[in-house]
């Protein structure tokens, strides 16, 4: 068991960002949930009671006498603001008295590192591009995300829970962005940078990033599972498989979500939906489960491919 | 907050315990958290001020360190340096420079004092004048110009009024001549002016001369004593000390830098290793124990290598811009490609610029690992420039020729066809045109004869000049013992462990697969004359006394004498054939069989016979009988001829094979099972024992190792530390060094933990290199890089330097520094050598000065030759011309040593100039190119003007050839008691050369400085000095002179030079 890499790595200069996530982000997470929960539970106290309904009230407080309706933003927001600006000063100056650039020789285009990462915050899209064709995993993908993004606001009806932390109002926006964000993002960043070694293969924490290591799997195309060779003659036919089964997924996917916004709490936020809206929220998530859905293909079955065509196989 | 009453009915009211009574965001105080912060916030403004002034300026101090140092030591060296300045004033020596300079002093007071009176009135005369003057000329000047540009009417005008003008009078206001400071208004004319101005100004001249050559002559003793007492005391005079103190009193904290912008290179290792150019020499000890602070260990190197110019990371490697910590500042750091050189590894430095060199001062260790890289023969599977260049070159030649031929060929049938087009031709015209093409086809093909013919001959010289460090094996048969063969291979150290055969890492049936195939590809016919025994007594004489252990040795263990260049040659008797060790004696350049590398085989007696050609190969006769191309006639070895007779030889082979008995080794039938072959040529491929040794079929194979020209700049990445890549990090060797050093002590080193097919392991063999060795060879690897240094600081001299630069190469490919000594101060192997202990006289010449000594046409006449003898019977005027054309070469005579004391080989059977000495100069077969290389090589380490041009002498009168004949044998300097004559019995005793030799061989200017004084040229000649006195400007003979040379007024040394370059036979027959 080598720690000692471990060590390495983790206190490189270059991934600071990649540590200070990994407490940030539960911190964050965590932090962002309890105002949510304490703001609903503020909520349901003054649904509760309809003369506190119609007091002012501090968020997740509801109002006490001699508490003042508005309050000015010099000095109450500001000096948090300060001791907030003061903190974040007092890190930067301690980061770069410790910590110089990380500096290395000059580039030599006949010796490339290995691995050879990108930048921390690119390392979920390297990762992709282990289950995906670089034109999937580099362009289609993060455009997908883009767009999906952008289209939130159209897709989501509900005008409450505007403006504050909220969770009851949007558990449906807020897991999916969660399993989005968490672990379809920052797992992959945490992977890349401490999982994937030399030969970007896959070495658990303590192992020795040794690039002569043999790993001894071999990938297959879900056609070859089942016992089908890619040949001249049969490619497409092999092409039509792929299809069909990416179709069924696809039609699976649209009759399963479909359930899942009819027969559960959603169906209020469904009801509300008109039918374009429906289908693209539907076609956004068969196509971000596809992410997860691929990687535990080829983690857990070792399946390369499912749909191999001679322009593009996915 | 005021206590606001709270009704209980109010559920407004019904708060939890746990919530705030007051707003938060209002009754919070952040004072406490600010408080901290912007405590924190100035302690870390405060961290940071301190890492710019010192944390991260650590020079700072090392500065401070350094002047506390250095002021403490010289404190402590001044009055020990005064005490001895005083001593060395105190001595006679020191007070008579002293007394001497005074008395100038005082003998000049008087002069000066009057000079300086005189001075001060001219001085004082001219200030005055010289306002007035410069005014007047001006204006007259002025005038001038106006008259000489005017014209006409206006012109004669002007010529007047200048003459006017020039009448004056100038006014100026003179010191008073009787020296008082009154003032006097003078009026000159013009001229009066100018000429009073002139005078002034020479008599100031005139008198500051006077001065100054009066001042000289205590200037000059002033200098003289200082000088002597510089030379005397150790170190620095307390002047000098004092001067060293006043600069630290003074001295700046601040980075110390070298710029040198053409370069762009910035050095700040002075800032912290303040003592490196310091006059004084600084130790360990002198600083505290501060290794940073000590002088540089070699003051001499650095006053060639000035920092100001070359700096200092481009020597030792590392980071000469980072100051901020010891690791980055000496590249100690995984992103700094050029880390600082390790204190062994130190020269690595020098190679990037002295590549060329193989001979270096002041780098020993990179010297070693050159000469070790260039006689264990690294370079048989590593390919490295400068090492072994003529098989690339001979393969460009032979496909040159090939080339040339195949358009001969083809321009030949494109002849035919003009011709057979010609005679088919409808008219006399058209046909008439196409012979006269085809004519000139055919002409055209003598021109590329003649373009074939020259690069044949640079094909033969490279032929000569080519070797491989291992023996031939196709001769295997021939020469050794069948058993001792795998005995060998498998260990070849235990057998001779000294040997340049490395080990192979190899299993059974591999050690005899290669033996079958040696034995099995090895010529079987022609076998070679039995030899009679010869006389071994009389061999250890000639073992001892030829000069063979200047590159043998013999003995074993601690008994071991002789030179290590070549095998030692104790066990010799164990495996070799005694009928071939006589044939390698008498001459080891001689083949069994010529090799033609056209037709890729050894050519037989047959194929000469088919040609009607006696089976003849040598030098002379180097073209294949069957298709004309350059053949190999020479063993591909270094080891020269020593022209011994074959008695001579056999009895040195029976005194080697006799030193020790065969013994027994076990059977070796496998040898001859021809199963065996393919698979042992399949090996032989695999290991690369062609690169050493020459082998049948296997002639043209290509070196099997990695290239080691810019090893040492491989990126560490590309160095395969295999599955010790994480141990060498952990123990600190994951660097070149290491890399290296690792793999030179153990080959196989890199495959540990791997699981490989035989085949596919590492196939480098273990060399067995000690400690040192393995230091030597690892600093030339770490030298060999792609240096970064712009190619103008290489050492590419294009001078005479040149010449001795690329002669050191020829001069170690043959270890002539096992016989002469071409260094100051190198030992050779021989003057090591107890026998040589008592009979210095009989050692080879020191040839430090060769180059001044002899002319060149004889040198290249006499490496060519040794033997002189195309000169032997004619020692008459002959011009280089005819030197080069002579054909020097002894036929070989191949299986015809029973006929042993031919007329020619008792004639080649001698030294051509030390005809006195038993060790003999060998013939080495040089190349043309070596040849003349060599005799470059000569004159440059002599700093001989090029060309060569012999000072003329003047011919003797009669009357003079009888006074130097008196003085050649005179009782006072008997000159044939030493010098060899050339008769028989007088030459038993002889111990210098012949006179006869010295019109062609010597240069009459060295003559003369010899003669005068040869203690100082060669230290401990038997030649004696002071033969010659000065006197006045001439020498003279210093001893009883005969009465004709009372009233002879020119240089004695020099008539006797004359006399011996015009010497002839029977004049000195006469003398005798």
């Amino acid at each position: 068991m080598n720690w000692h890499q471990l060590w390495e790595i983790a206190s490189a200069p270059d991934n600071v960002p990649i540590v200070a996530l990994l407490f940030l982000i539960p911190f964050f997470t965590w932090y962002g949930f309890r105002q949510a929960l304490q703001n609903d539970q503020l909520i349901e106290r003054l649904e509760a009671n309809p003369d506190l309904a119609k007091t002012h009230h501090r968020k997740t407080y509801p109002w006490r006498k001699g508490w003042e309706e508005k309050l000015h933003v010099w000095p109450y927001l500001l000096r948090i603001e300060f001791l907030v600006a003061l903190i974040v000063t007092f890190i930067l100056m301690v980061w770069s008295i410790t910590l110089n650039a990380p500096l290395e020789e000059p580039s030599n285009p006949t010796l490339t590192m290995n691995p050879a990462k990108a930048p921390w915050y690119f390392l979920g899209l390297q990762e992709m591009l282990v289950y995906f064709d670089p034109w999937i995993a580099g362009v289609l993908m993060p455009t997908l995300v883009l767009i999906g993004l952008m289209l939130i606001p159209y897709l989501d009806p509900n005008p409450l829970g505007n403006g504050y932390y909220t969770f009851k109002q949007r558990k449906f926006a807020i897991v999916t962005f969660c399993f989005g964000f968490l672990v379809l993002w920052i797992m992959l960043i945490v992977i890349g940078t401490f999982i994937r070694g030399p030969g970007w293969m896959w070495f658990w924490p303590g192992m020795t990033w040794d690039p002569h290591r043999l790993i001894h799997e071999a990938n297959r195309d879900l056609h070859e599972v089942i016992g089908i060779k890619l040949t001249i003659e049969n490619r497409w036919w092999v092409a039509l498989f792929g299809a069909v089964v990416v179709g069924a997924y696809f039609i699976g996917g649209f009759v399963v979500t479909h359930l899942f916004f009819t027969r559960t709490r959603l169906k209020a936020a469904f009801d509300r939906m008109n039918f374009f809206q429906i289908v693209t929220v539907q076609l956004l998530l068969i196509l971000m489960l596809a992410l997860p859905l691929k990687i535990l293909l080829r983690q857990l079955f070792r399946v390369k491919y499912v749909w191999v065509t001679p322009f593009f196989n996915i | 907050m005021p206590d606001i009453p709270t009704n209980p009915n109010d559920p407004r009211d019904q708060v939890d315990s746990t919530e705030p009574i007051e707003d938060p965001i209002v009754s919070q105080s952040l004072a406490i958290p600010i408080l901290i912060t912007s405590v924190l916030l100035v302690g870390s403004l405060l961290w940071a001020l301190y890492e710019e002034a010192l944390g991260h300026r650590p020079w700072r101090s090392y500065q401070v360190e350094f002047v506390r140092l250095y002021n403490a030591y010289l404190k402590k060296e001044k009055p020990v340096q005064i005490k001895d300045e005083n001593q060395i004033k105190q001595s006679a020596e020191y007070r008579k420079l002293d007394q001497a300079l005074k008395d100038a002093e005082d003998q000049a007071k008087p002069q000066l004092a009057e000079i300086d009176k005189e001075l001060a009135g001219v001085r004082r005369d001219l200030d005055a004048l010289t306002e007035p003057f410069q005014l007047a000329r001006s204006e007259v000047g002025a005038l001038t110009y106006k008259t000489e540009t005017a014209e006409g009417k206006r012109k004669e005008k002007l010529d007047e009024q200048l003459k006017e003008l020039r009448k004056g009078p100038f006014v100026a206001k003179m010191p008073a001549r009787d020296g008082s400071d009154r003032t006097e208004k003078v009026e000159f004319t013009f001229e009066e002016m100018e000429s009073r101005f002139n005078e002034l100004k020479r008599r100031q001249g005139e008198l500051l001369s006077k001065k100054g050559a009066i001042q000289k002559i205590s200037a000059d003793l002033r200098k003289e004593r200082d000088e002597y007492l510089a030379k005397q005391i150790e170190g620095l005079t307390a002047d000098q000390l004092a001067g060293l103190q006043r600069k630290m009193d003074n001295f700046v904290s601040e980075i110390k830098q070298i710029n040198i912008p053409d370069v762009g290179l910035v050095e700040r290792c002075e800032s912290c290793h303040l003592g490196i150019r310091e006059p004084l020499t600084l130790t360990r000890g002198d600083m505290k124990g501060h290794p940073e602070f000590v002088s540089h260990p070699d003051k001499e190197l650095l006053q060639i290598h000035d920092p100001e110019r070359f700096g200092c990371t481009p020597c030792h490697g590392g980071n000469g811009i980072a100051t901020t910590s010891v690791d980055k500042a000496h590249g100690h750091y995984e992103h700094w490609l050029w880390p600082m050189h390790a204190r062994s590894n130190a020269e690595a430095g020098c190679n990037q610029c002295h590549d060329l060199d193989v001979v270096l001062d002041h780098s020993s260790v990179l010297e070693k690992g050159k000469q070790l890289f260039l006689h264990r023969g690294c370079w048989g599977c590593h390919a490295r420039e400068k090492f072994d260049p003529e098989p690339a070159q001979i393969q460009l030649i032979q496909k040159n020729i090939a080339a040339l031929l195949e358009k001969k060929d083809a321009n030949l049938r494109e002849a035919d066809r003009a011709q057979r087009q010609g005679d088919r031709a409808p008219d006399n015209a058209t046909a008439q045109q196409l012979y006269q093409q085809a004519e000139n086809l055919r002409v055209g093909g003598g021109t590329i004869d003649s373009q074939v013919e020259q690069l044949n001959l640079q094909l033969k010289s490279l032929m000569t000049q080519q070797k491989k460090v291992g023996p031939i094996l196709k001769e295997a048969q021939n020469k050794l013992r069948k058993e001792w063969i795998p005995v060998w291979i498998q260990n070849p150290h235990n057998f001779r462990p000294n040997t340049k055969m490395p080990r192979f890492r190899l299993e059974r049936d591999e050690v005899r697969a290669l033996s079958a195939f040696i034995w099995q590809s090895a010529i079987q016919n022609p076998k070679l004359p039995a030899q009679p025994p010869g006389d071994a007594v009389r061999g250890k004489q000639a073992f001892e006394s030829r000069g063979c252990l200047a590159c043998h040795s013999m003995g074993e263990g601690s008994e071991q004498i002789g030179g290590t260049f070549a095998a030692n040659l104790t066990r010799v008797g164990e495996k070799a054939n005694y009928d071939y060790l006589v044939r390698w004696i008498h001459n080891p350049r001689e083949r069994t069989l010529p090799y033609c590398p056209k037709e890729k085989r050894d050519l037989t007696p047959e194929d000469y016979a088919r040609h009607n050609l006696p089976f003849v190969f040598d030098l002379d006769h180097s073209r294949c009988p069957n298709d004309g191309a350059e053949i190999v006639v020479q063993q591909m070895t270094v080891m020269p001829s020593l022209r011994l007779t074959w008695d001579e030889a056999r009895d040195i082979a029976s005194y080697l094979v006799q030193q020790k008995k065969p013994a027994s080794y076990p059977d070796a039938g496998f040898m001859d099972d021809p199963k065996l072959k393919d698979k042992g040529r399949a090996l032989v491929r695999n290991y690369g024992c062609a690169g050493c040794h020459e082998i049948a079929g296997l002639e043209d194979e290509q070196r099997i190792g990695t290239e080691l020209t810019l090893e040492g700049s491989k990126p560490l990445e590309r160095l395969d530390f295999a599955l010790l890549t994480e141990d060498a990090k952990k123990d600190g060797w994951y660097n070149h060094k290491g890399f290296f050093e690792h793999k030179l002590s153990d080959p196989a080193v890199y495959d540990i933990g791997k699981i490989k097919e035989k085949s596919e392991r590492l196939k480098m063999p273990n060399p067995h290199l000690d400690k040192e060795e393995i230091n030597a060879v690892t600093t030339f690897l770490l030298g060999s890089v792609d240096s970064t240094i712009p190619k103008r600081y290489f050492f590419v001299p294009e001078d005479q330097r040149r010449d001795v630069q690329e002669g050191w190469w020829i001069v170690q490919k043959y270890n002539c520094m096992g016989c002469h000594t071409l260094r100051p101060g190198q030992k050779s192997v021989l003057s090591g050598l107890p026998q040589y202990a008592e009979v210095k006289e009989q050692l080879p010449p020191n040839l430090l000065s060769e180059g001044a000594r002899v002319d060149p046409g004889w040198l290249l006449r006499f490496l060519k030759d040794p033997s002189l003898m195309e000169n032997s019977g004619n020692l008459g005027q002959k011009g280089m011309a005819s030197a080069h054309a002579a054909k020097t070469q002894p036929k070989a005579e191949a299986f015809q040593g029973a006929q042993a004391s031919s007329a020619a080989e008792r004639e080649r059977d001698r030294n051509g100039i030390r005809s006195y000495l038993k060790v003999r100069m060998p013939t080495f077969y040089f190349s043309e190119d070596e040849l003349r290389k060599l005799v470059k090589f000569f004159e440059g380490l002599s700093h001989q003007p090029q060309p060569y041009l012999k000072q003329p002498l003047e011919p003797l009168t009669e009357e003079e050839r009888l006074m130097a004949r008196q003085l050649f044998n005179s009782q006072g300097a008997p000159c044939l008691k030493c010098h060899a004559t050339g008769n028989p019995t007088h030459d038993q005793t002889a111990s210098a050369p012949n006179f006869l030799f010295v019109k062609e061989r010597l240069n009459p200017s060295w003559t003369e400085r010899w003669i005068v004084n040869p203690q100082i040229i060669a230290p401990g000649t038997a030649m004696p000095s002071g033969l010659f006195r000065r006197d006045g400007d001439r020498w003279v003979f210093n001893g009883p002179l005969p009465d004709s040379f009372k009233s002879y007024q020119k240089d004695h040394a020099r008539l006797l030079v004359r006399y011996m370059f015009e010497l002839t036979p029977e004049e000195q027959a006469r003398s005798r």
